[in-house]
């Protein structure tokens, strides 16, 4: 009594493509708790060392923070004196904090280093921004073939009339002394503790990143979210 | 007699819920609507001298006896010439579990115990695909592939073996583990690591076990008892893996200003949930500008504060002086406040504005109260049930005398000092009561004009069904009593007042968080194994 079955070899299925409106409709439907979500916003704030904003959210939402705020201070400072401009007042609390950090990190070093070449074209002080970028920062440029390349999109700038208006001037947005408070933020933070350092909200760009991509790999087709601070989901394409 | 075989069942049920659990820890991203896990042997999926007894777990090659009485049954001849014998290659026999791995599962496994080596102690244990001839040993045939006991050699696809691991036989437990993310097998023997035997898998396999000689005996287990070998350390290195590949994901240039991103996302959850204050802070530290008036936010906040804490009547009462015309335009809205202005009465958290003093201090003195109070809510939802007429039965009729009286019993048997309905105060229940009625005159009026709303009547439903209960907080609707349900309420009226005023229904992080977790479950039904070790809330917490 052999049971006849038909010879077929299974292989594994892709599920049916969903559509932006299924896509959304689903997210619609998932609820996030609340906690959750403020524990994540608490823990971006400590430790991307907004200690105001942490307290005000302390007080709003009922959720202590992780840490103690006041061991903070020291990466406020060094936070408030990037974003200010001041890089001079930064590099020397950064030394007084941990001596180490900037010897053993140097592209860290050039970037607070290139910051301060910025400033200085920002204030339309050529001579001195020439002067410093040749004694101070020629030497890492050699070195390093990235540094080097950074060095001279800096310096660019100078060939400009207005840097403001040239191809390099993210440089000279705010939001580049932003990128580079927080990258020192977060050296600061490695060397402070061993574990992870990120804000967890980056682990949840990253895994949507790095889930889009394996499904990409397997050829899946599905709604991406384009625009993640926007919250704009795209058709599958 | 009846109080043994009632022992037997509870065992019984402990024991498969025990199974289930385990199954639950194993492989949590497993959807089993879409996916069902392996638990047995297929009785439909296997060669006929394989026999299936103890629940379809327990495999044994069928011997002569069987065969004989095959015969009396009328069977066909040839299988009795066959099988018993065991001489050839021709008399293997295979049988398949019930269902294909789930890539879902990122790293499976099951073990299989010999029972006895029988005659010769031809058995094989591996996987098949479906469709793959069950008259042959697993890992003879193409996308079949099995680990034997008589030489201890890997058969992948392939009538020839290689030596893989130690031979076995009666006493061993054999374990199969399949890695789904990297498509590899491995074998134990006794809890101990072979290695791996198999690459390069194609999904969809099943387990398969495969027998030759007489006498031959394996238990299977899915899960239904621990493993001998330790498969969760194996799972945690696998997660951790995984989560270092997520967190060095590199973030790619398109991305540049990903700091910003991070920023935004943060101020506008800010700005959304109405941390007013915190925004501002925020805000001035980052440089970044509010889109939303400062008043409006505080305005919002005000009424999701009262929501969170209970208080749904002044929560209502306050939506409709600052933003007139919403509710009218949301009925349906407002018909799940109300729901929840009523279970917050339950709760004893929506108290009138008048009596919140007083009701505080009296609740808790007051021990003997509820016990009373049961039995008057009996008496006037009787009455309630004859004035709604016949087609409300079922909404407020847990409260049969018989039922009630259960209760009580139970109810006396605890300490005082438990959670008594609307704080244990007698105005506060006819209150209740009198809002219920209100409720479900709402509620008809929705359907007249509406027609039928099948999350109305199930909300109605399970709100009323708390009267049901000396101890809401403790039955099987107990859940609505639940603090963390508030969230949602919230959350519903949070996004229409941003609706009418032309705001994001839910804030970007929000989607985020969900896109991510709804990724993980795509990867999950595209067979993308590594979806196993990516929990979203673990990433998070």
């Amino acid at each position: 009594m052999l049971e006849v079955r038909e010879r077929k070899m299974s292989l594994p299925e892709k599920p049916p493509e969903t559509s932006k409106e299924e896509w959304l409709q689903k997210l619609e439907s998932m609820h996030v708790q609340r906690s959750d979500m403020n524990r994540l916003i608490m823990n971006y704030l400590v430790t991307e060392g907004f200690k105001e904003a942490a307290e005000k959210f302390e007080e709003e939402s009922g959720l202590s923070p992780p840490i103690d705020l006041s061991s903070m201070d020291n990466r406020i400072q060094i936070r408030q004196a990037i974003q200010n401009g001041r890089t001079h007042d930064a590099t020397l609390l950064v030394n007084q904090l941990h001596p180490e950090l900037l010897d053993n990190d140097r592209y860290l070093y050039f970037h607070l280093q290139q910051l301060h070449l910025i400033e200085l074209i920002r204030e339309g002080k050529v001579e001195e921004a020439v002067h410093f970028a040749q004694s101070q920062l020629s030497e890492s440029g050699e070195s390093e073939p990235g540094i080097l390349r950074e060095l001279e999109r800096t310096l660019a700038l100078l060939a400009f009339e207005d840097p403001n208006r040239s191809p390099f001037a993210d440089l000279l947005d705010v939001r580049h002394r932003h990128k580079v408070a927080s990258e020192v933020n977060t050296a600061i933070l490695k060397t402070e503790h061993e574990e992870s350092t990120q804000a967890k909200l980056y682990s949840v760009v990253k895994i949507i990143l790095w889930a889009e991509e394996e499904l990409s790999k397997k050829k899946v087709r599905f709604p991406r979210l384009t625009d993640i601070a926007g919250g704009q989901v795209e058709s599958p394409k | 007699m009846a109080s043994s075989s009632q022992e037997m069942s509870e065992n019984f049920c402990e024991v498969k819920s025990d199974f289930k659990e385990r199954l639950k820890t194993l492989y949590p991203m497993v959807n089993e609507e879409e996916t069902p896990l392996p638990k047995s042997w297929s009785p439909k999926d296997k060669f006929n001298y394989i026999g299936l007894s103890n629940g379809n777990l327990r495999v044994h090659y069928k011997d002569l006896l069987t065969c004989s009485k095959m015969e009396s049954e009328g069977l066909r001849s040839y299988a009795v010439v066959a099988a018993g014998h065991g001489k050839t290659h021709k008399d293997a026999a295979s049988v398949r579990a019930t269902h294909p791995i789930p890539a879902a599962c990122g790293l499976y496994y099951f073990e299989v115990k010999i029972v006895s080596k029988g005659r010769d102690g031809y058995m094989g244990i591996g996987l098949s695909a479906q469709g793959v001839n069950m008259n042959r040993l697993p890992g003879w045939d193409k996308h079949s592939y099995g680990y034997h006991g008589d030489d201890g050699h890997s058969f992948c696809s392939s009538g020839t073996g290689l030596p893989y691991g130690p031979t076995f036989t009666t006493g061993d437990v054999i374990g199969c583990g399949v890695n789904l993310i990297d498509n590899t097998c491995f074998y134990t023997k006794n809890g101990h690591n072979l290695g791996v035997a198999f690459t390069d898998l194609p999904g969809n396999l099943y387990p398969t076990v495969g027998l030759q000689t007489p006498g031959e005996v394996v238990d299977a287990n899915f899960g239904q008892a621990p493993f001998v070998f330790d498969v969760e350390d194996m799972m945690k290195e696998l997660r951790a893996r995984t989560k270092l590949t997520i967190e060095n994901f590199p973030i790619p240039d398109s991305y540049g200003e990903h700091q910003l991103i991070l920023q935004r996302l943060v101020s506008s959850y800010l700005v959304h949930h109405g941390y007013c204050s915190t925004a501002e802070a925020f805000a001035s530290s980052t440089g970044q500008e509010f889109n939303e008036e400062i008043t409006s936010i505080k305005n919002r906040q005000k009424i999701l504060k009262l929501i969170l804490a209970g208080r749904m009547g002044e929560a209502i009462d306050l939506t409709w002086r600052l933003y007139p015309g919403l509710l009218e335009s949301r009925p349906n809205l407002l018909f799940l406040l109300k729901c929840r202005q009523f279970i917050e009465m339950v709760n004893g958290s929506d108290i009138d504005n008048n009596t919140r003093h007083i009701a505080a201090h009296t609740s808790v003195i007051q021990s003997t109260k509820p016990y009373r109070n049961v039995a008057e809510i009996n008496g006037i939802s009787k009455s309630k049930d004859e004035t709604l007429g016949g087609n409300d039965k079922n909404t407020c009729n847990g409260l049969q005398n018989g039922y009630i009286s259960d209760d009580l019993a139970k109810c006396c048997d605890l300490e005082s000092g438990i959670r008594e309905v609307c704080g244990g105060s007698r105005h506060a229940i006819q209150r209740m009561l009198d809002f219920g009625r209100e409720l479900y005159n709402y509620s008809q009026q929705l359907f007249h004009e509406n027609g039928s709303h099948e999350q109305n009547k199930k909300m109605l439903q399970d709100a009323f069904s708390l009267l049901a209960y000396a101890n809401p907080w403790d039955s099987p609707v107990g859940w609505q009593l639940d603090p963390i349900q508030r969230e949602t309420v919230c959350a519903q009226l949070n996004s229409a007042i941003l609706d009418s005023s032309n705001m994001a229904r839910r804030p970007p992080l929000e989607i985020a968080v969900s896109h991510a977790k709804e990724l993980i479950q795509l990867m999950s039904r595209s067979g993308l194994g590594s979806c196993a070790f990516a929990n979203v809330d673990d990433i998070m917490n």
